[in-house]
């Protein structure tokens, strides 16, 4: 009674993902760099950190709202103002000193939103990459020092945001896919400014979209993303049934956002009734996995000690 | 024009001011604490601050009546007592999109709420009016 059939293959995790969580950190090249007080720019794939003296001076991404953004979306300051503030900069008297000078905005206001922004900037460069990040040394940001944070403060507060998202609603696809509204029975009431963001849904904006529409910082939109997609008041958009040829609509509104190619559960894979590729054993057709598992992979076994160790390797990376 | 440490050092002039913090309420972050919190820990503090402030701006009962849309912080400040000691929460009403409060943690026997909740109130206004 020799068992000869080769079990499916298990999943394979993305390798950063993996080297990091066994690390237990963020990105051992941003902590190595705050070791070695090093001054310039870590470019990852989802955005970007300036240093100076090893601490984070700046963060941007494409993913959230820069400093400008936020100061000019609601008027605290006037585009123009910021860009000549940017265009008189030099090495030593950086832009903020200028908006300060000018008496644009206070140095609390413009400290309380420049940390909004550095971190929620740095929750998407610190996500999960597939490629490795660069570093070059000796580019001070223009903005100059407004209140520069440690290396070990923003990792902590970038893994606490990612625990916070995952206890709101643990399934991370309405973070960059379109969104429709959902109608449900008994749905809490959202508040004003979920309001705002619910009638926006079309099934083109994402997440980022809506935060640059409203002005928002992104992280907050993702908090109120997924309380809404708990409520049962939004959803991911459902990829259409697939038809023949390459599916580019449904790639193509997640396509320039960075951070959904490390998720391999991304929704054009999702779909259960799309065709397998070639030489791939019949999807399974069971009930539909719990967020957060690889449905991608799932289709491709319907081996229940295979579910349940991939079961089980969620809970534990969920920990 | 005070900076955020200059904001929560003149909080911390206050009698009977043990801790302070300007937080962040719909992500928990702490962006600047001065003295103790209650748990020895400011993180922790600013997290669980934050849930309380986040229910109460969230909740329609107590809101105010003038602003539908909900553009300002719908709830100016919160008090919560305990046997020993007053927490003083101040939301501040920034022109850019923020959801940020200051939280001020006073012993009782020393701490006069009524002064702090006026005194907070002003430090917020000048934090980010200047």
């Amino acid at each position: 009674m020799t068992v000869v059939d080769t079990p499916p293959p298990l999943p394979v995790r993305d390798k950063a993902t993996a080297v990091e969580r066994a690390w237990g950190g963020v990105s051992p090249m941003l902590t190595r760099l705050a070791a070695e007080r090093a001054t310039g720019v870590l470019v990852r794939e989802g955005g970007a950190l300036h240093l100076e003296e090893g601490l984070v001076t700046y963060a941007e991404s494409p993913l959230s709202l820069g400093l400008d953004a936020l100061l000019t979306a609601h008027g605290t300051v006037r585009a123009e103002v910021w860009s000549e503030a940017l265009s008189r900069a030099d090495e030593h008297r950086g832009a903020a000193r200028f908006l300060l000078a000018g008496g644009h905005l206070t140095e609390g206001a413009l400290q309380v939103c420049h940390l909004g922004a550095l971190y929620d900037a740095a929750y998407f460069a610190l996500a999960p990459s597939s490629t490795p990040g660069r570093f070059r040394y000796g580019v001070a940001h223009r903005l100059g020092p407004v209140l520069p944070v440690p290396v070990a403060a923003l990792e902590r507060e970038t893994l606490r945001r990612r625990d916070l998202l995952h206890r709101v609603w643990p399934d991370p696809r309405p973070d960059h896919t379109p969104l429709v509204r959902t109608h449900t029975a008994a749905a809490p009431r959202p508040t004003a400014r979920q309001q705002r963001l619910l009638d926006r849904l079309d099934g083109t904006r994402t997440a980022a979209d809506l935060a640059r529409e409203l002005g928002r910082q992104a992280f907050h939109t993702l908090v109120d993303v997924r309380r809404l997609a708990a409520a049962g008041l939004l959803a991911p958009r459902p990829e259409p049934v697939p038809a023949p040829g390459p599916a580019t609509s449904a790639a193509a509104p997640a396509a320039p956002h960075p951070s959904s190619a490390p998720h391999p559960a991304s929704a054009p894979d999702a779909e259960p009734r799309r065709p397998p590729a070639a030489g791939a054993p019949p999807p399974a057709l069971a009930d539909p996995p719990p967020p957060g598992l690889t449905e991608r992979l799932a289709q491709h076994t319907t081996d229940p000690h295979i579910t349940l160790l991939k079961r089980l390797r969620d809970a534990l990376e969920a920990l | 024009m005070p900076g955020i440490d200059e904001c929560l050092l003149e909080a911390m002039r206050l009698p009977g001011a043990r801790g302070a913090a300007l937080v962040d309420w719909t992500s928990g972050l702490a962006l600047g604490t001065v003295g103790e919190s209650p748990g020895g820990d400011h993180e922790t503090t600013a997290a669980e601050a934050a849930e309380l402030a986040r229910l109460a701006a969230e909740h329609g009962a107590f809101a105010a009546g003038d602003d539908p849309g909900g553009e300002r912080p719908p709830v100016e400040d919160l008090i919560v007592s305990n046997r020993d000691s007053y927490h003083l929460l101040r939301f501040v009403d920034t022109s850019f999109d923020s959801s940020v409060f200051l939280h001020l943690w006073l012993t009782r026997a020393e701490g006069n709420l009524a002064l702090a909740r006026i005194r907070l109130g002003e430090m917020a206004e000048r934090l980010v009016l200047g």
